[in-house]
């Protein structure tokens, strides 16, 4: 049985604040103290650069560090270590993608195949570089239920789409695309899979081997690891024909001026000193998670989420975004005819944090016909009580707003 | 609305907030009471008409939207504006803000210290959140109005 309690206490953030109902854990997590000791403990014992010292203590570094990438390629199921490419986060790893496959791989006349939920991060890197090299985007549509479109999709996919890049889970509505079944369908059509993790990652354990995806990529940071870390995971093949976004130190082989040849994987797309504390922070996070059983976790979660959605339902004035099934802890609501800004600025009055906005989605709100939504996101770390104060400052923003 | 009846119509609304609300704010007890009073505010200023509410009027935050119009009068040296955002407790505290500086002249307000006036109020928490709510950015509008030819 998941004891909520036990797991909340491993968290400095709440021992500290007793006060704080922290509901926005799409946006980040908070660190559990395996985290922030290993982070801490890095660079007060180990510190050293990686891959170059000539002596024993930057050795001992890269064995950490490299240590850290095994611990994290185990975790997501890649075959090699080498698949696991070190990034700044999720964002990072989308923008090395577009610009990678652009030219050798994506040539102008190809298509790409994106879906109308995805966040600005899945949208805007494909557009900077397709604009430019004559690449079309199609974007698969939502049903009634705010799910995508699966019949709409397997109609994209009839126009041969080169790649397809699409979230495991909406990071506005919460809600859970049918991922293996859409990499299957793609691979069928012969597409090249992306699949943006950023807030799949946190709910399950994603399986590389069995999703058989092409490239997926995560943040540490939603994933109780330090900001500033993420990982690009690709297929061999695949990842040697990236062309990398960033050159520089450690990823080449040798340079001239009449020609630069590029270091082996996963180096050559790792230019310049890693973010060698926020890798052995990720690494720390996992270890400190696998000690817990996902499904129990899912449990506790869905709980919450069943409970909010009972509570919310029975306050007057609130329309519902979100679709309790297929949800993996993220609810987008409004108060009927009020600014979602106005509910997160009483919500945070009475210290409830929640997102409001268009929360990096314009494409999902003008196709919704909604300026915005309030975002209530919940972690495994989150309480009933947790839910039931967020419903009372709910009811109390109502209670103000249309006054 | 035409543009004149506008500017006199907010005029004499922020006027009124000036003499009945600022009191107000201050001895709010609760943040409920104090949130009651800027929802008010917001309620009293006429709005912008949508055709008036031109791209270069926008003030953006990061999660609501604000316009404001300014308006010279050079032969009296007054400063006077029109307001309107789509959330209303940000439009609340950004009718304070013009409350504060309507009227004034462009030496006046180019001195106008708003933190300090903000502080006064108890208000200040609201200048130093994050570019999300755009009142950073209203008083640095309102603010470069004092140069404005």
């Amino acid at each position: 049985m998941f004891d909520v309690s036990t797991f909340r206490r491993q968290f400095a953030f709440f021992r500290h604040h007793h006060d704080w109902v922290y509901l926005d854990n799409a946006a980040t997590m908070h660190k559990p103290d395996a985290v922030t000791e290993a982070v801490t403990g890095f660079y007060q014992q180990n510190n050293s650069n990686v891959h170059r010292g000539a002596h024993s203590l930057s050795q001992q570094a890269t064995t950490q560090f490299e240590q850290a990438r095994h611990t994290i390629a185990r975790y997501i199921n890649a075959q090699h270590d080498h698949e696991v490419i070190f990034t700044s986060g999720a964002t990072a790893g989308l923008n090395q993608l577009a610009f990678g496959l652009m030219h050798t791989v994506l040539k102008p006349g190809d298509r790409i195949l994106l879906t109308q939920l995805e966040h600005h991060a899945n949208i805007v890197p494909w557009q900077l570089h397709c604009q430019r090299h004559g690449v079309i985007i199609d974007v698969v549509p939502l049903n009634n239920e705010r799910q995508l479109d699966l019949n709409a999709y397997q109609q994209l996919l009839a126009l041969k789409p080169k790649l397809v890049s699409f979230s495991h889970i909406s990071n506005v509505l919460g809600h859970i695309q049918p991922v293996q079944q859409m990499v299957t369908l793609a691979k069928a059509a012969g597409a090249i899979t992306v699949v943006d993790g950023a807030q799949g990652v946190v709910y399950q354990q994603p399986d590389m081997q069995q999703l058989d995806c092409d490239f997926y990529v995560f943040s540490g940071h939603k994933l109780y690891g330090p900001t500033g870390i993420g990982v690009l995971y690709g297929k061999t093949p695949w990842l040697e024909q990236l062309t990398p976004l960033y050159g520089g130190g450690e990823m080449i082989d040798s340079v001239s001026f009449v020609n630069t040849t590029f270091n082996t994987l996963p180096f050559r797309l790792e230019a310049g000193t890693p973010n060698i504390a926020g890798v052995i922070g990720l690494a720390a996070a996992i270890n400190w998670l696998q000690q817990y059983n996902n499904t129990q976790i899912i449990e506790h979660k869905s709980l919450l989420l069943n409970a909010f959605f009972q509570g919310a339902r029975q306050i007057k004035g609130i329309a519902i975004l979100s679709m309790p099934v297929h949800n993996a802890g993220i609810v987008a609501l409004n108060v009927d005819g009020e600014h979602p800004s106005d509910v997160a600025d009483i919500l945070n009055q009475q210290q409830v944090a929640v997102r409001a906005g268009q929360h990096c989605a314009m494409p999902l709100f003008d196709y919704l016909a909604l300026s915005g939504a309030v975002r209530v996101a919940f972690a495994a770390y989150n309480t009933l009580d947790d839910v039931n104060q967020c419903l009372l400052a709910l009811e109390q923003a109502v209670e103000i707003l249309t006054a | 609305m035409n543009l004149e009846q506008l500017l006199a119509d907010t005029d004499i609304a922020l006027q009124a907030i000036q003499q009945q609300a600022l009191p107000d704010i201050k001895q709010a007890k609760d943040w409920q009471t104090k949130y009651r009073i800027l929802m008010q505010l917001g309620k009293q200023l006429p709005p912008l008409p949508e055709k008036m509410k031109q791209q270069e009027l926008l003030v953006k935050g990061c999660e609501s939207r604000a316009w404001l119009l300014h308006y010279h009068d050079k032969k009296q040296d007054k400063h006077f504006f029109v307001l309107d955002s789509e959330a209303r407790i940000v439009k609340g505290l950004m009718a304070i803000m013009l409350c504060l500086v309507n009227g004034m002249s462009s030496s006046e307000l180019a001195k106008f210290n708003l933190n300090q006036q903000f502080d006064e109020l108890h208000l200040k928490p609201y200048l130093s959140q994050s570019r999300g709510n755009g009142l950073t950015a209203m008083a640095a509008r309102i603010k470069a109005c004092s140069s404005a030819k």
